[in-house]
């Protein structure tokens, strides 16, 4: 029992961050029909981001107080908006033009500003994974015998606390409504008088801005960064997506802690090297029975 | 259009120039005689990615054989020449890649011998193809048991399997992985959980000590296989806890996980359980920093410094890269000692002609008693070293010390 909560605990703490990375394929699907193979990288981008600004503000170990405060957010806020421009920019400069070429065109753009990115990382920070700062003080919490630090704390309060901040954004202001609009129908929303281009681009920014919250978080829980990080994490990310129903909000975030859940409780009652292989098991299993993931609906055929 | 033709040919005409010069100034004399006097040793090791730690202090302890030869000069006017590739992609080691490089070193003629690889997974895409051209292929650290012996190498020498072209002057993972679950046993651990990476290397060592472990009497808890791409370790390890060991015992590298998997223990209270590993995790440090106090290592090698043989070597060493060796820069220097003194030997007994690959390939395997910095270097049939050394180390502040090294005579 003991034990099954502590694997709970940590699965749930790994599926917050494939959640806030699986939000951001979500969103882009859901507005332009393109799987985003450079989000992967920008979630990385967003751990290279934080370690910048904490180099800058010369944060190299433990922080308490206000410290801990300023230092953080200032690293939190300045990841996930770095983020969201690069976010923005990818969008402008490669998918943009695309917007009405053949499927396959967006997609293997996608990959291709993939590959940029982890080079450019590579050549920024070198091959060899990067140490991140241990900022956060790590006392444990016992809770019916279980240890619960406070990075896991951080990393799921972080996690749920922007999950509610995109629902609210989405479900309840105007910018998100034309978002929604732009979703279902982009011809039908130009007309209303919608700025499609804005609104995409408001996609990205949002989508790469959760990303780099991610990037943070996983610094901080992890306490190291490597340029190659995003390919994995990534991919159980867009599963993740796929899992709960792509294009759906709620599906990304539900689809991210079962995927954590899965991989933490399949290492531990199959051994490591089965992780992967119940994640994908899971996700075959999921899509044959509802094809649109576990929350998403069957939409009426585009014409 | 007119001036754009012409600045095209002026950009042609320097570029001619300065091959030109660069030709002179590489070779003097008739440049077309003095490339049939080119030899060359081939280096693959993994230079760039997360393994270019130990990856660079290697390259540099073959590369210092080499200039010290070229100083000295080769017999019957020969120049020596040293044709470093990177095995790395996309910062990890790759067998694929480093089959490739080995492709290209047996397109060049000039090649005569080849030093590396790094990783024993490499190695088994390599040995094939250097097997097929009879090409000599001295490694200096890979120390799986299938790369020489069984029905394993067996099958890597399918091309061509009478002649052997692949040495090592290193131990092999079985007699490390012994000397590891002996040491486990003499400090009092009882308990041992033992993780591996799932690769060639790591697999070959953590079986050979959980079966040895077991023999001496110890108990293995449970034994792991990682995933790849991932960076959390937390889940394994909090069953592993759960176990109460003694000790966790990783066969793997430090890119593989060693490093993460070491620092994510003090996340789960397994912080004071000290963490053992064979020659991949030599670097743990560079991961794991201070965190490392509180593990041991091996290597399939005797502790340079400790040698006198190997004073001259490392004076050299310091002196010429300003740093201390690397874990397996002296085996690095020994395995391109081999190479040139094969390649000095077949010019003589050729007369001065132009060594053949199949003459130097014999050379290497009469290497008798070379001098090296490791000692005296000679090969068994099957191309392992005789006389086999395991020393092991331990890190305080980040650091490796040395704690204590056996003599593994005849197996």
């Amino acid at each position: 029992m003991h034990e099954f909560l502590a694997q709970l605990i940590n699965g749930i703490s790994l599926g917050s961050i494939y959640a806030l990375i699986a939000l951001g394929y979500t969103m882009v699907y859901g507005i332009i029909g393109l799987i985003n193979f450079a989000h992967g990288d920008v979630y990385t981008l967003g751990s290279f981001f934080s370690l910048a600004i904490l180099a800058l503000l010369g944060a190299t170990g433990e922080l308490h107080g206000p410290a801990l405060l300023i230092d953080a957010g200032l690293a939190l806020f300045g990841a996930a908006l770095l983020c969201g421009i690069v976010g923005v920019l990818i969008e402008r400069l490669a998918y943009r033009r695309l917007r009405n070429a053949p499927r396959l065109a967006p997609l293997i753009t996608a990959i291709g500003v993939s590959f940029i990115l982890e080079n450019a990382m590579q050549v920024w920070k070198g091959p060899s994974p990067v140490p991140f700062p241990a900022i956060l003080p790590n006392p444990a919490v016992t809770v019916a015998g279980v240890a619960i630090s406070l990075q896991q704390f951080v990393v799921v309060g972080l996690a749920i606390a922007t999950m509610l901040a995109l629902q609210l954004f989405v479900h309840g202001t105007r910018m998100g409504r034309a978002m929604r609009a732009t979703a279902q129908d982009r011809d039908a929303a130009r007309l209303m008088g919608i700025d499609i281009n804005k609104t995409i681009a408001l996609t990205f920014l949002i989508g790469s801005a959760l990303a780099g919250v991610a990037g943070f978080v996983s610094g901080v829980y992890y306490q190291s960064t490597w340029f190659f990080n995003g390919f994995g994490a990534g991919l159980k990310a867009f599963t993740a997506a796929v899992l709960g129903g792509i294009g759906n909000l709620a599906g990304a975030m539900l689809g991210g802690f079962l995927i954590g859940i899965v991989e933490s409780f399949a290492t531990w009652l199959l051994g490591g090297q089965w992780s992967n292989v119940a994640v994908f098991a899971i996700l075959i299993l999921a899509l044959v029975f509802r094809p649109s993931g576990l929350l998403g609906e069957t939409l009426p055929e585009k014409v | 259009m007119r001036s754009m033709k012409s600045v095209t040919r002026l950009v042609a005409v320097a570029a001619a120039a300065g091959l030109l010069v660069a030709c002179s100034g590489g070779s003097s004399g008739s440049s077309r005689a003095a490339a049939s006097r080119i030899v060359k040793i081939g280096i693959d090791l993994p230079l760039s990615g997360a393994d270019a730690s130990v990856g660079i202090s290697t390259e540099q302890g073959a590369l210092l054989a080499i200039e010290q030869a070229q100083k000295k000069g080769l017999p019957g006017g020969f120049t020596l020449q040293a044709d470093p590739l990177d095995d790395s992609l996309q910062g990890v080691h790759s067998p694929q890649q480093g089959a490739s490089n080995v492709r290209s070193f047996v397109s060049d003629a000039a090649v005569l011998a080849v030093v590396g690889p790094y990783n024993s997974n490499v190695a088994a895409a390599e040995i094939p193809i250097t097997n097929a051209a009879g090409l000599a292929q001295i490694g200096p650290s890979v120390v799986s048991d299938g790369l020489t012996l069984g029905k394993a190498a067996a099958n890597l020498r399918r091309a061509n399997p009478a002649r052997n072209a692949f040495f090592r002057v290193c131990t092999t993972d079985s007699l490390q992985g012994a000397a590891l679950a002996r040491y486990a046993r003499k400090l009092g651990y009882g308990r041992i959980y033992v993780i591996d990476d799932n690769e060639t290397y790591g697999l070959d060592l953590a079986n050979r000590f959980d079966h040895d472990f077991r023999r001496l009497g110890g108990t293995v808890l449970g034994h792991d296989h990682l995933a790849q791409d991932t960076q959390d370790f937390k889940s394994l390890l909090i069953k592993i806890a759960a176990t109460k060991p003694d000790a966790i015992f990783f066969g793997g590298v430090t890119s593989t996980g060693g490093g993460l998997i070491r620092k994510q223990m003090f996340d789960v209270g397994l912080g004071k359980v000290p963490f053992i590993g064979g020659d991949g995790i030599a670097d743990l440090a560079t991961v794991a920093g201070k965190l490392a106090d509180g593990a041991y290592f091996t290597l399939a090698a005797p502790n340079a410094e400790r040698l006198p043989a190997a004073r001259a070597f490392l004076k050299a060493y310091t002196a010429r890269y300003r740093e201390p060796i690397g874990p397996y820069s002296a085996n690095a220097y020994a395995a391109a000692q081999v190479a040139i003194a094969a390649i000095e030997r077949a010019i003589a007994a050729g007369g001065g002609a132009v060594p053949t690959r199949a003459q130097v390939l014999a050379q290497v395997a009469a290497t008798d008693n070379l001098q090296t910095p490791i000692g005296p270097v000679s090969f068994d049939a099957a191309g392992d070293i005789q006389n086999p050394v395991i020393s092991l180390y331990g890190f305080k502040n980040g650091t490796p010390y040395f704690i204590s090294q056996s003599n593994l005579t005849t197996k």
